[in-house]
């Protein structure tokens, strides 16, 4: 998919929504507005991954960026609003160091990628298929020398870890009154109660 | 006439578009805004990976694994730093990052009642 004028059309078309769409991320005043912009900004990602080639990334992308994240943040957005998801305009000390960062980096990125040799790939390598699901699973998990069965199984316990933590630190109030009673009662065996850690 | 995107195309837009999660990290105040930027950022990251894998190591997919990866870490960060806010949130009744100057006030609480229950 990647010869031609349609990936070309589709390239420009993807990269300046894209941009559009991350300026309304950043400048804009209201929150919601900001994620949904996010959400179209992470949609045109996806399309410019499909237009690599790279079918099954930018299923991952819709997937969990979009499907999993971004409602994820509008979730909190709802939850922390107190009726107004407004948010006052930044002074102009912050917008000067923020541009001016953000430019430094930007010009020190593209001065980089001007002056560096890539190589160059050829025709027929560009045009390798990449219906490359299967090829990914295999790489995922061979635990030959170039394989990434060892990081697959940390992002698991990762993964596990984050939803353990998220549920002890985001919970409500620790059940304090009821777990001293109980405790009297019930607990001569059980000197450290679980419960007890987080209250 | 447009031209032919070439890798230096592609990796000046993924560029463009982590200085414009960096612009917003500068200047949000709100902690889900900058994490808003955050997500922008990583996925301009996720979008480097993919072109160095397509452009440069043609033949492997090893870019679009640490994509994977990279996508599964995002996860597990927004999910533990949404917690926070929430509970952050729920004592302070605001999210500006400029007022979340201490962590100690309810630290102090919780050790003692840890240490209370040797």
């Amino acid at each position: 998919m990647h010869d031609g004028a349609i990936s070309t059309f589709f390239f420009y078309l993807f990269a300046a929504s894209s941009i559009a769409l991350a300026l309304g991320v950043v400048l804009g005043r209201r929150l919601l507005r900001s994620a949904i912009c996010l959400i179209g900004v992470l949609g045109c990602s996806a399309g410019l991954t499909l237009v690599l080639g790279f079918e099954f990334v930018a299923g991952i992308q819709v997937l969990v960026f979009i499907g999993g994240i971004v409602v994820l943040l509008l979730f909190a957005i709802m939850m922390t609003s107190q009726g107004h998801t407004f948010e006052q305009q930044p002074t102009l000390r912050r917008r000067v160091a923020g541009a001016s960062v953000a430019a430094a980096f930007f010009a020190v990125t593209v001065s980089v990628y001007m002056n560096a040799d890539f190589p160059v790939p050829s025709a027929e390598e560009l045009a390798v298929s990449h219906e490359g699901a299967d090829e990914i699973g295999r790489k995922l998990l061979s635990n030959q020398g170039d394989g990434y069965i060892v990081p697959f199984e940390v992002i698991s316990l990762l993964l596990l870890s984050a939803l353990i933590g998220g549920i002890v630190i985001a919970r409500k109030h620790a059940p304090e009154d009821q777990d001293q009673d109980q405790d009297q009662d019930h607990d001569q065996d059980l000197t450290n109660h679980p419960t007890d850690v987080g209250s | 006439m447009l031209h032919h995107p070439t890798i230096t195309h592609w990796l000046t837009l993924s560029a463009l578009l982590f200085s414009i999660g960096l612009y917003g990290i500068f200047t949000r105040r709100n902690a889900v805004g900058i994490l808003l930027s955050i997500e922008l950022m990583l996925n301009s990251a996720v979008l480097n990976l993919v072109i160095f894998n397509r452009f440069v190591a043609s033949g492997d997919v090893d870019g679009q694994v640490m994509a994977l990866f990279v996508i599964a870490v995002a996860a597990a960060e927004a999910v533990v730093a949404l917690a926070i806010f929430v509970s952050f949130y729920r004592h302070r009744h605001t999210l500006d990052v400029t007022q979340a100057n201490q962590i100690f006030e309810q630290t102090d609480r919780l050790c003692e009642s840890g240490n209370s229950t040797p």
